[in-house]
């Protein structure tokens, strides 16, 4: 399945970043202040933590617009690199972010870096866009899928799958009463993809 | 001026007195209003007409007499400010988007193809819209006076023109020109003293709506210096919207099969009934009853009741601007907006399908104290795309610009109903981002020297 019209896509003109479809890529890379590595690097272990698993996996189904986003520590512990995709523009949602667990998270990783307003500032759009550099090339394997499509897609895919696995199904196909449904062209092609 | 400032709980003193009231309080019902707007060739000329003006802008609450409802309210645009020699640095201090203006926005809030500013009504988008006046009263009489009071500040004002006027009016039927009942909701804000017209909504920090108090992030919004021209002042995005009536009667007529089905499918798209009643209340037939009990009518939520939109779609006008507690991406309570609709034109008679050549629909002011993330946020991520909703692309059924390729999605049982080629019922014929200062700002505006 795939998304039922055309690709989704808020023109932010003067935002940076590539686009392919409906999501965006953004990459910040900020100057670790001196001395905080360590703690940076424990932030970002708690983070990872399996006992903090769930709750972030809640509040990134709860943004709803995030495919996946890395935290890295490089340049010898000096710089630190922030990566994601979204779909949309990234700015759309941003103040929406700051209100949630994943505010909280931002404000605690980037408290590390230098220059960092807090997540909850009015500025922060404009530190965070200061600090972003574009993709050379981004591309994406699902162009026209948002997150919010892949969701539905799994949940629906879930339930087709149980369906064709009853024996009553396999009946239904047979029975003559449907024969005009199941001669339909859209009917031929959901069978078809369910036939292997 | 007198100080009656109200405290909330929190202990947030909103200066009420110093807000204007086109701002804050619900326009009357019934209405008669007029927008006019002014270009100012001459600063000076602009300033003696403020000082005029400022006796006859009201601020504070309602009159308690609703038969002495009326105001006027004053709003500039950035090439307003500019043309009335407010200083450069000061003029940089506002948001991008209020500097930029409506039309540069365009493409960002959706107004494309037949609703792009090159196609806008004259002045609209030409930066020769300074100063935007607005009235409104209870009835013809009161708004006579009032827009009496205003013109002789403005008449016989060399350096300072008329070009543009507008009258609005509720129509008889006390409905919009698609025959729906519009006014009713209103966000409850913390520490104004105004009732919001949901009691289930958890009040809404003052900041979302007037500048110079903290607002939902707990942050000040960004306010223009200096201090005495941000206070108390707000933004509004005032829109001239087209109905294409006949359009909307046609499509409904040809996607159901009998006039109770037509009405139910009309109701699926707005979200209400043409009495006001919501469907999440009343989600079978009209119920006018509930509509007029002004404890009732707004007095709902989604998630418990309505969580898939079996009653009141998700995609349907009212859930998408203001989605109360559905679930969708992001927190709606970062976008919420005051919203003033009022009509203009003629009604187009009841039962005809052919469009008559009139020209009809609603002059729109939404008010915030964010016109990225409030007005701007609404029409580019909720009326435009319905990716929050889990319907991604897909458009608000009577707002969204859909060119004959539109789809909405109506949730039943046993499967859901999705309906196709949705032309656009609404063509944008202009619009223009205003900064409403605080009163005390007004007089700094006048008394501006040089």
């Amino acid at each position: 399945m795939t998304a039922t019209t055309g690709a989704p896509q808020t023109a932010h003109p003067e935002r940076p970043g590539k686009s392919d479809g409906v999501c965006s890529e953004f990459t910040v890379f900020t100057k670790i202040k001196p001395g905080h590595a360590d703690a940076l690097r424990e932030d970002l272990a708690t983070l990872a933590d399996a006992a903090d698993d769930e709750r972030v996996h809640a509040a990134v189904r709860q943004i709803g617009t995030l495919h996946d986003a890395r935290h890295v520590i490089f340049d010898n512990d000096t710089r630190f690199m922030f990566a994601s995709v979204f779909d949309g523009s990234w700015d759309a949602y941003i103040d929406d972010f700051a209100q949630t667990v994943v505010g909280e998270r931002f404000d605690r990783v980037f408290s590390h870096s230098e220059g960092f307003p807090g997540v909850k500032d009015p500025g922060v759009k404009d530190w965070f866009i200061a600090h972003q550099e574009p993709a050379g090339v981004f591309v994406s394997a699902y162009p026209d899928l948002t997150v919010q499509q892949i969701y539905k897609d799994h949940r629906v895919e879930e339930a087709f799958e149980e369906v064709l696995d009853t024996p009553e199904f396999r009946a239904a196909l047979e029975n003559p009463a449907n024969a005009e449904l199941v001669a339909t062209p859209s009917f031929q092609k959901l069978l078809e993809e369910a036939s292997a | 001026m007198s100080t009656a400032d109200s405290r909330s709980a929190a202990g947030v003193r909103v200066e009420i007195d110093d807000v204007q009231s086109g701002a804050l309080r619900p326009r009357p019902v019934p209405y008669e209003g007029k927008f006019i707007f002014l270009r100012v060739d001459d600063r000076h000329a602009g300033r003696a007409l403020l000082r005029r003006l400022l006796p006859v802008t009201s601020g504070g609450l309602p009159s308690a007499d609703r038969s002495q409802d009326a105001w006027v309210a004053v709003a500039f645009t950035y090439q307003g400010l500019r043309a009335l020699g407010v200083p450069q640095e000061s003029l940089d201090s506002f948001p991008r988007a209020f500097r930029e203006g409506m039309a540069a926005r365009a493409e960002l809030i959706g107004d494309v193809g037949e609703s792009a500013p090159d196609r806008w009504e004259a002045p609209f988008g030409t930066g020769d819209v300074h100063i935007a006046l607005s009235a409104l009263a209870s009835d013809a009489a009161q708004l006579g006076k009032e827009l009496e009071r205003a013109r002789v500040a403005f008449e016989d004002t060399p350096g300072v023109q008329v070009i543009w006027q507008q009258e609005v009016r509720q129509l008889p039927t006390g409905r919009t020109t698609f025959g729906f009942r519009d006014g009713i909701s209103h966000p409850n804000i913390e520490g104004v003293g105004l009732p919001g017209s949901n009691p289930q909504e958890t009040p809404i920090k003052a900041g979302e709506f007037i500048l110079g108090y903290p607002d939902e992030t707990g942050s000040l919004p960004p306010m223009p210096t200096p201090d005495v021209l941000g206070r108390n002042g707000t933004y509004a995005a005032v829109r001239k919207v087209h109905t294409n009536v006949a359009a909307w009667r046609r499509y409904l007529r040809a996607n159901s099969s009998g006039a109770e089905q037509e009405a139910l499918l009309a109701a699926k798209m707005v979200g209400r009934w043409p009495s006001g009643a919501p469907l999440t209340l009343a989600p079978e037939h009209d119920d006018p009853e509930l509509a007029a009990d002004p404890h009732r009518v707004n007095n709902f939520l989604y998630r418990e009741n309505d969580d898939r939109g079996y009653r009141c779609p998700a995609g349907a006008h009212i859930r998408r601007t203001n989605p109360r507690d559905s679930t969708i991406i992001g927190d709606a309570r970062m976008h919420r907006l005051i919203r003033r609709g009022t009509t203009y034109g003629p009604p187009l008679p009841e039962g005809v399908l052919e469009d008559d050549g009139a020209d009809r629909g609603l002059v729109g002011v939404f008010l915030g104290a964010h016109l990225e993330r409030q007005f701007e946020f609404i029409k580019a991520e909720w009326i435009n795309d319905g990716n929050f909703i889990g319907y991604p692309g897909e458009k608000d059924a009577v707002a969204g610009h859909h060119g004959g390729t539109g789809t909405v999605t109506i949730p039943e049982k046993p499967v859901r109903r999705r309906l196709q080629n949705l032309p656009s019922f609404v063509v944008t014929r202009g619009g223009e981002y205003c900064f409403v200062p605080g009163l005390r700002a007004l007089r700094w505006l006048a008394e501006l020297e040089d």
